[in-house]
């Protein structure tokens, strides 16, 4: 089985990178194909990157506020050309209550800052998983 | 039994003795005031450090109530905060800003935004402290000073130079670095000559060791930065004491409380050193460095945000000892959000009650002569001074920093701080130890949660003011700055002319990328008043 390839990016004029390169350090140690797009991204970029790529999962960064109006574009753009890639997002400045807004919006999943690691690599492999069989 | 160590890994042993601690009293530490500065830059004052709250949000006159309350609530200096688009050199109505414009800064574009800013603050009494591009800033200091009948030359505070590190670490320019360091020394020089009260050239640590960076790193990459932006001085002619005596540093303090007091200490020893040995600086100030300090916001969690109330307290405690000029805490909503309200009082109030009640500022560098401070202050510095060579052994730094080596460098650190907070190598109360189920964790959420609305009216406004304003008039003002780029002319003179006629700092930033054969727009949006290549 090839690897899974995870698309990691942030959004718009967010240039706190810390949490992204900490997740696409770790989700290659666990022998997964990152392919890191850094900031200045709009969702028209990321999703043009992550069909050139052939990503299986797009993991979006956020350490501003700007993901409240980019998620919800970025869910458009993928509908509009039919591309069934999920799409999770990841950050401190995510609260419960927007992070639930996201999930209803149809990002497949939210990690806040206190996320325990391994729960986010399962549920990376598990939507890939359930990408596969469906 | 467990080994300790400081964050930079330097172990620590149980207790310390007279063996710990070396060096002849004179030579290596000097009392408060004397070279080399190790136990202060001034002599006994006890007027202990200026006390100021990051501020700036939403558009320039917000910012304003919001210093005001701020001077209210006894705020002794301002520190200004651009939003993300104004600290990467970009006008409001560029696409790319659309959603972050006043969220987490203030909104500064033109010169009309820093005349609504500093309404009413007194030029000549405040110290104003801009984390904001220096050259733009400087332009409307020096231009709001002579509308005001304010001399220049009374201006105190400082501006932030960093040509070196902004493009890795959350401040882009977008620009070559020659082009970067140049600006810097212009309005370096600049200031020198015509703001001599005030810091032209602060080297700010703090931002780019929030990269995961431990203390020695973070001292390090900046002497690297300050002797590189030294030596370009030296080489345009300048006199070392022209300019050094308004060299400042802006530090970050972590929660590692011994090791952060010996990095100030062994920094205003490294600088004095420095400034002397290496550059010949005579003039005393030169050799003294003041040291300004923004404490930590990677130390900080969302989970529970009131402990850190408590780590904003024990830093400050920290600071007070090693004795420093200026310093701002870190909120207990910086998780989330440049402070509320409602995080400026507890800030501002904490630093009062330390300085007021403490009796901490009645004893300069009380740790002064302890076995172990001592001991720590000298590896400290060791270490410091070991990797400077190192970093200016693998090359020329401004080589180093165009091949990617300080960007490859960052993100390390930034993976390994991952590591160490998921590991629990570095313990944060409420977030890996110490944890509550989410629905207990409501103590100051609501207002930490509390979001700061995009300024949607302010593009349209912007792009507005574009169309008011003399048109030809500043397409000359932007053709003799393109022209004063090819010649060795100081920038600054050209930049107030563009100001003057109106020109927004975008404008400006994309004409001096074009100037040195760079895209306008390096995120292909926009095209150059000038016309030419995109």
């Amino acid at each position: 089985m090839s690897a899974i390839r995870v698309l990691v990016g942030v959004l718009g004029m967010d240039q706190h990178e810390v949490g992204a390169v900490g997740i696409a350090k770790m989700l290659r140690d666990e022998g997964m194909e990152v392919i890191y797009t850094g900031c200045f991204n709009t969702p028209q970029t990321i999703m043009q990157a992550a069909v050139e790529e052939d990503a299986d999962v797009i993991g979006i960064s956020a350490h501003s506020w700007e993901y409240l109006y980019y998620a919800p574009e970025l869910l458009d753009l993928l509908r509009q050309n039919d591309l069934d890639i999920p799409v999770i997002i990841g950050g401190s400045v995510i609260t419960a209550e927007d992070g639930a807004k996201m999930l209803d919006m149809g990002v497949a999943a939210v990690f806040g800052s206190g996320s325990v690691v391994t729960d986010m690599i399962d549920t990376v492999r598990n939507l890939v998983a359930s990408d596969a069989t469906s | 039994m467990k080994e300790n160590s400081t964050r930079s890994g330097i172990k620590l042993a149980p207790v310390y003795g007279p063996s710990d601690a070396n060096g002849d009293y004179a030579k290596h530490f000097g009392d408060p005031g004397e070279y080399p500065f190790t136990r202060g830059t001034r002599s006994y004052s006890g007027q202990g450090w200026i006390q100021r709250e990051l501020s700036g949000e939403g558009d320039a006159r917000r910012s304003n109530e919001q210093f005001k309350y701020l001077m209210g609530l006894g705020q002794t200096g301002l520190d200004v905060i651009g939003d993300s688009p104004t600290m990467s050199l970009m006008d409001p109505d560029h696409p790319l800003a659309k959603y972050t414009v006043g969220t987490q800064g203030v909104s500064l574009c033109r010169h009309e935004d820093y005349r609504e800013l500093l309404d009413d603050i007194p030029l000549d009494q405040m110290s104003i402290s801009s984390s904001g591009p220096s050259m733009f800033t400087v332009a409307s200091l020096y231009l709001l000073a002579k509308e005001r009948g304010v001399s220049p030359g009374s201006l105190r505070g400082s501006v932030i130079e960093w040509p070196f590190y902004s493009e890795h670490c959350s401040y882009a320019y977008k620009m070559p670095f020659d082009l970067h360091l140049r600006m810097s020394c212009d309005v370096i020089e600049f200031c020198s000559k015509e703001m001599p009260r005030y810091h032209g050239f602060l080297e700010d640590t703090y931002f780019f060791s929030e990269a995961g960076l431990n203390a020695v790193e973070e001292a390090s990459l900046g002497f690297v930065e300050i002797r590189h932006i030294v030596r370009t001085l030296l080489e345009r002619g300048l006199d070392i004491d022209s300019f050094a005596p308004r060299i400042a540093i802006l530090t970050n303090c972590s929660m590692d409380f011994y090791e952060e007091i010996a990095k100030i200490r062994a920094m205003r020893r490294i600088f004095a050193r420095m400034m002397k040995e290496e550059f010949g600086a005579k003039d005393p100030r030169s050799q003294a460095v003041n040291i300004a300090v923004h404490t930590s916001g990677l130390s900080l969690t969302t989970e529970q945000p009131a402990n850190n109330i408590v780590r904003g307290a024990v830093q400050t405690v920290a600071l007070g000892l090693a004795g420093v000029s200026a310093l701002e805490i870190s909120t207990f909503d910086e998780g989330y959000r440049t402070p509320s309200k409602e995080a400026h009082l507890v800030g501002l109030r904490t630093q009062q009650v330390i300085d007021l009640e403490t009796n901490i500022n009645s004893v300069q560098d009380p740790f002064g002569g302890s076995w172990f401070m001592e001991s720590l202050t000298d590896e400290v510095e060791a270490k410091i001074l070991d990797m400077v060579n190192d970093i200016e052994s693998r090359g020329d730094p401004a080589e180093l920093v165009s091949s990617g080596y300080f960007k490859q460098f960052f993100h390390g650190t930034m993976g390994r701080y991952h590591h160490q907070v998921h590991d629990g190598e570095v313990v944060k109360v409420g977030m890996n130890v110490h944890q509550m189920p989410a629905d207990q964790d409501t103590l100051l959420r609501d207002i930490s949660e509390e979001k700061i609305e995009p300024l949607f009216d302010r593009v349209a406004n912007i792009k507005a003011y574009r169309e008011g304003r003399d048109q030809q008039r500043l397409l000359d003002t932007f053709q003799r700055l393109h022209d004063v780029v090819q010649t060795d002319e100081n920038m600054l003179t050209a930049v107030l002319e563009c100001t003057k006629a109106g020109a927004t700092m975008g404008e400006v930033a994309g004409i001096l990328r074009q100037a040195w054969g760079t895209p306008y727009d390096p995120y292909g949006y926009l095209e150059s008043p000038l016309g030419g290549d995109r």
